[in-house]
């Protein structure tokens, strides 16, 4: 394989993990919470792109983006809420229980067999620039990242609201204090996470056009993983996080050896906790504490 | 850092000083301390005899359900003493599984089924009280091997990092043809060596092991370390080293759960053990409480009845003139729903983190 197409995909499964972990890292912020069920709101969404696609794309986008942000605000008001006050271990252990519980409700609705239809599958041809065979897939997902993450970076350090989050993230007690409401600002940042959810959504069934129960979750424990490595307690440590974590598992995959490809995520785990070893707050930790003060 | 300051037993009942106790009255003080032992047992014991006397699917799931105890009893060991998380521990009940399934299926079937296996690993036979201790020191060992390197993170980190354990054992169990069957394909023909009457033993066994390592000096340090990680290591206590010596003797428990697994359920195939079977430790925990022994034979207790409740619904229940089931998937999904509500309602557990109180005691004070 050329070296630059690879290239290109690495940066495209890079940017991918990038918006998983950044939903992830936002709420994580607001929080303390390390979402395991992020993965079931993309499995939602991308359930919803599957079974609305005949309604026409824009239809089937727009349904698919309300579906991950409703999944979302309700995994807040009915769970998340209740537990706000625990420890972030218990916040996980709870998230991992409601990933395992959604994933049974997908079963029960939908049959443990994937469902598929052709979502948007004039992207999933190539093009040739400058002699290389490019996915059109790989250069909408970057530039879709692109816009996604100026739009988010706009959004936090522009607008009032964005402030409160950033607020809220940094010390949620003072924060509280001087009058950010906490309610709002949590489940404003769990919509957005779940947006960015169901971009991910679209981009996996448009690759994959196939759906299952646990279609969410690969990406979710990598993204998840890369966040942690990254420094979950920024966002930028979980984007970036994320990043390496798709671009590493890429470049593996392509350039490990036959016998020894299959064990990928293998290396990537050791990498991760030898990262986790040297940094346990993340490459790219805050100074604030990860537990909520 | 109640339990620090109670030289004279060391022991802590639900955070009350049972040194205390003993000052009013010795001899019921040391009842109710062997009873925190004998409670636990006494329970398992009836309740798996009362399994085998309805016997049929009632005593097999009777059988897993001492295996779960097993395993939980084994994850309570490190997550309950030390407070730290593990999503990592079916790693060890999954080594454990292996080296009894390697140890006690036929060498000739073996070698038919398994054609890529290492020449000693395919010759190798062994009974089965031999090969559950092999899986209790396989699981024991990777637990001390990587210990030193897990042992060091605290809460998130640590859950991150104990499931990347978890995912590189699966993995590579899944795809090292040379320890096992060819990519993901299951290893049959364990032999049924562990009927319900010596599956109850080694679970009380393992009762006995847990309820003497909580009594341990190494256990009440662990113990404070839990309660304050910034005064315990200021009073002079190592925290790395009680905490591996706790993941260790966890993860030779949860490898004897694997042995015990795969003796009960006589497949053994990587992919059973991943998030399914992690989900199901931890939930016994949490539903029983995580701090306490009792929590987790009471976790497992109510867990395995309300899980068989669930599959007996499923048949369908006459009622008078109604049938009352419940469809195929909804089992699962109330389990999970389970776990959700056990965190949102007793955070604790059933238990509160408290172990088994002598019931009598309470009585003659009222009188």
């Amino acid at each position: 394989m050329h070296f630059g197409q690879s290239l290109i995909d690495a940066l495209s499964l890079g940017a991918l993990y990038a918006l998983v972990a950044l939903g992830i890292g936002l709420v994580f912020g607001v929080m303390r919470l390390a979402n395991f069920a992020h993965g079931e709101i993309i499995t939602g969404a991308a359930y919803a792109l599957i079974f609305t696609w005949h309604l026409g794309p824009v239809v089937s986008v727009f349904v698919s983006l309300l579906v991950g942000v409703v999944l979302a605000i309700l995994m807040e008001l009915l769970v998340f809420r209740r537990l706000r006050t625990t420890t972030p271990a218990t916040l996980l252990i709870a998230s991992f229980g409601l990933s395992f519980l959604l994933q049974r409700v997908y079963e029960a609705l939908f049959g443990t067999n994937v469902r598929t239809a052709p979502v948007a599958s004039g992207l999933a041809g190539t093009v040739t620039v400058l002699g290389l065979r490019l996915q059109i897939l790989s250069l909408v997902t970057i530039a879709l990242t692109a816009v996604l993450l100026l739009a988010v970076h706009y959004f936090l350090t522009r607008t009032n609201l964005g402030l409160q989050v950033r607020a809220a993230s940094t010390d949620f007690r003072t924060a509280r204090l001087l009058g950010v409401r906490a309610d709002r600002v949590i489940m404003l940042t769990f919509g957005i996470s779940g947006g960015l959810a169901a971009v991910v959504a679209f981009v996996m069934t448009v690759q994959t056009g196939a759906v299952g129960p646990t279609f969410g979750v690969p990406l979710t424990v990598l993204a998840l993983v890369g966040a942690v490595i990254g420094g979950i307690d920024r966002v930028i440590g979980s984007l970036v996080g994320g990043f390496l974590m798709g671009f590493a598992s890429s470049f593996f995959s392509s350039w490990l050896p036959e016998g020894i490809v299959r064990f990928r995520d293998a290396f990537v785990f050791l990498l991760v906790i030898l990262v986790l070893l040297v940094k346990p707050a993340g490459l790219l930790a805050g100074s604030g504490t990860v537990e909520r003060t | 850092m109640s339990e620090l300051k109670t030289p004279a037993t060391g022991l802590t009942v639900g955070g009350r000083d049972l040194g205390r106790r003993r000052g009013r009255s010795g001899s019921s003080a040391r009842l109710a301390t062997m009873w925190t032992l004998i409670g636990p047992a006494l329970l398992v014991y009836l309740g798996t005899v009362v399994a085998s006397q309805i016997g049929g699917p009632v005593a097999v799931q009777g059988a897993y359900a001492l295996v779960s105890l097993v395993a939980a009893v084994g994850l309570q060991i490190f997550t309950g003493t030390s407070g730290v998380l593990s999503f990592g521990h079916i790693a060890f009940t999954a080594v454990g599984a292996w080296a009894y399934g390697l140890l006690t299926i036929d060498p000739t079937l073996k070698k038919a089924l398994l054609p890529d296996l290492f020449s000693f690993l395919a010759d190798v036979h062994a009974p089965w009280p031999v090969a559950l201790a092999v899986a209790t020191t396989v699981g024991g060992f990777l637990a001390f091997a990587v210990a030193p390197f897990l042992m060091r993170l605290n809460g998130l980190q640590a859950g991150i990092a104990t499931f990347g354990l978890l995912m590189v054992v699966g993995q590579v169990l899944t795809y090292w043809s040379s320890i096992g069957p060819r990519s993901g394909q299951a290893m049959v023909g364990v032999p049924a060596d562990l009927p319900l009457e010596r599956l109850v033993l080694v679970a009380i066994g393992v009762i006995i092991v847990s309820w003497v390592y909580q009594h341990a000096r190494t256990a009440r340090l662990l113990r404070a370390t839990r309660e304050d990680l910034t005064a315990a290591p200021g009073s002079g206590i190592n925290v790395t080293i009680h905490r591996v010596i706790a993941f260790t003797i966890s993860g030779a428990v949860c490898g004897l759960g694997g042995g015990l697994w795969a003796a009960t359920n006589r497949v053994v195939q990587s992919s059973h053990f991943g998030v399914g079977m992690t989900f199901t430790i931890i939930a016994i925990l949490v539903l029983g409480g995580t701090r306490s022994l009792w929590g987790a034979v009471l976790g497992t207790l109510v867990w395995s009845a309300l899980d068989s409740l669930l599959v007996y619904l499923q048949g369908g229940v006459t009622l008078g003139d109604y049938v009352v089931s419940i469809p195929e998937g909804a089992r699962p999904i109330i389990l999970g729903a389970t776990l959700i509500v056990a965190l949102m309602v007793r955070p604790d557990g059933l238990t509160g983190g408290r172990e088994l109180t002598w019931p009598v005691q309470r009585w003659r004070r009222r009188g």
